[in-house]
């Protein structure tokens, strides 16, 4: 039961996210949003670190560089989320965001790439992500 | 709106792409430590995109108060996925986070909160929105129904820089 809460408020925030940011962005423009949101992101997450002890950090070293600076990634993915959002809305932005996402998983797990473990896909799941593309077609009708 | 449908495939690809990668940061280093390394490479990214654009015109920007604590959401993000998927389990877990995330957005369309531009309710949309959802749904029992090991999504799904 409690992890319900937590799942359903976790899609919450996700959403109160992108609404944010496009909100922020119309005000002080795209690039500053994304750097204030992040910058703003990230002292509250150094400060949990500092507050529960957490060493891990060291083991970065341990970590390729090329998935260490995933991060850097967020800037096109930011900016084209507050760019859509504007166009069409959170609803769609959200719907196009989630089918593209589960189509390239799917693609890396069946392909294994970037050291994911290979991953067969299934019948039900290609059914699934048409029953997606099926539902923005009728919201976009 | 095909920019917006172009611009949203662009990111939903970068997002799975970021959040593999992510993944492999996460198999050697916890994930408030990993969520401040991409919280703050992507800020150096944007940062510096900023400049390259606005050059010193980046800086020219009357904020609101609120705008300052905007990074909380993100770090809400990634508290509440992780223990919806330490209780749930991550196949359960992300399944319900992108149904609540898309019915959210439907109701924030239809309010029209922040200052985002209204949206107006039909019930199109919402036949729309129970129809993806359903996609979700059925894409991760899947595997379960087939009684196969197929791909299925994990944590690395949702992040703190998520559409």
């Amino acid at each position: 039961m409690k992890g319900i809460v937590f799942a359903l408020m976790g899609g919450f925030f996700l959403t109160f996210q992108s609404v944010a940011n496009a909100t922020i962005s119309s005000q002080i423009g795209s690039w500053q949003a994304a750097a204030m949101t992040q910058l703003t992101g990230f002292v509250l997450a150094i400060a949990i670190v500092i507050t529960i002890r957490d060493r891990s950090y060291r083991q970065l070293t341990q970590v390729s560089p090329l998935y260490a600076s995933g991060g850097m990634l967020a800037a096109i993915v930011l900016f084209s989320n507050m760019t859509a959002v504007h166009i069409m809305g959170v609803t769609l932005t959200i719907a196009v965001f989630l089918i593209a996402q589960l189509m390239l998983a799917l693609a890396i797990d069946s392909k294994g790439w970037f050291d994911m473990p290979k991953k067969k896909i299934g019948r039900t799941q290609i059914a699934g992500v048409l029953m997606m593309i099926a539902g923005v077609i009728i919201l976009k009708l | 709106m095909a920019l917006g449908i172009l611009l949203a495939i662009l990111g939903g690809a970068f997002v799975s792409i970021q959040n593999t990668f992510n993944a492999n940061v996460k198999k050697r280093v916890s994930v408030w430590t990993t969520t401040a390394l991409v919280l703050f490479l992507g800020f150096a990214a944007s940062f510096a995109a900023g400049l390259a654009v606005e050059g010193a015109g980046l800086f020219s920007f009357q904020a609101e108060p609120w705008f300052w604590f905007s990074g909380i959401v993100g770090v809400g993000v990634v508290a509440c996925v992780t223990s919806g998927v330490q209780m749930l389990g991550p196949s359960r877990a992300i399944s319900l986070v992108m149904v609540s995330q898309i019915f959210f957005g439907l109701m924030w369309d239809t309010l029209g909160w922040f200052g985002l531009e209204k949206v107006p309710f039909t019930w199109q949309s919402l036949l729309g929105v129970i129809l993806i959802s359903g996609g979700v749904v059925l894409f991760q029992l899947g595997p379960k129904m087939e009684k196969e090991p197929y791909a299925r999504l994990d944590t690395r799904t949702a992040n703190a820089n998520d559409g």
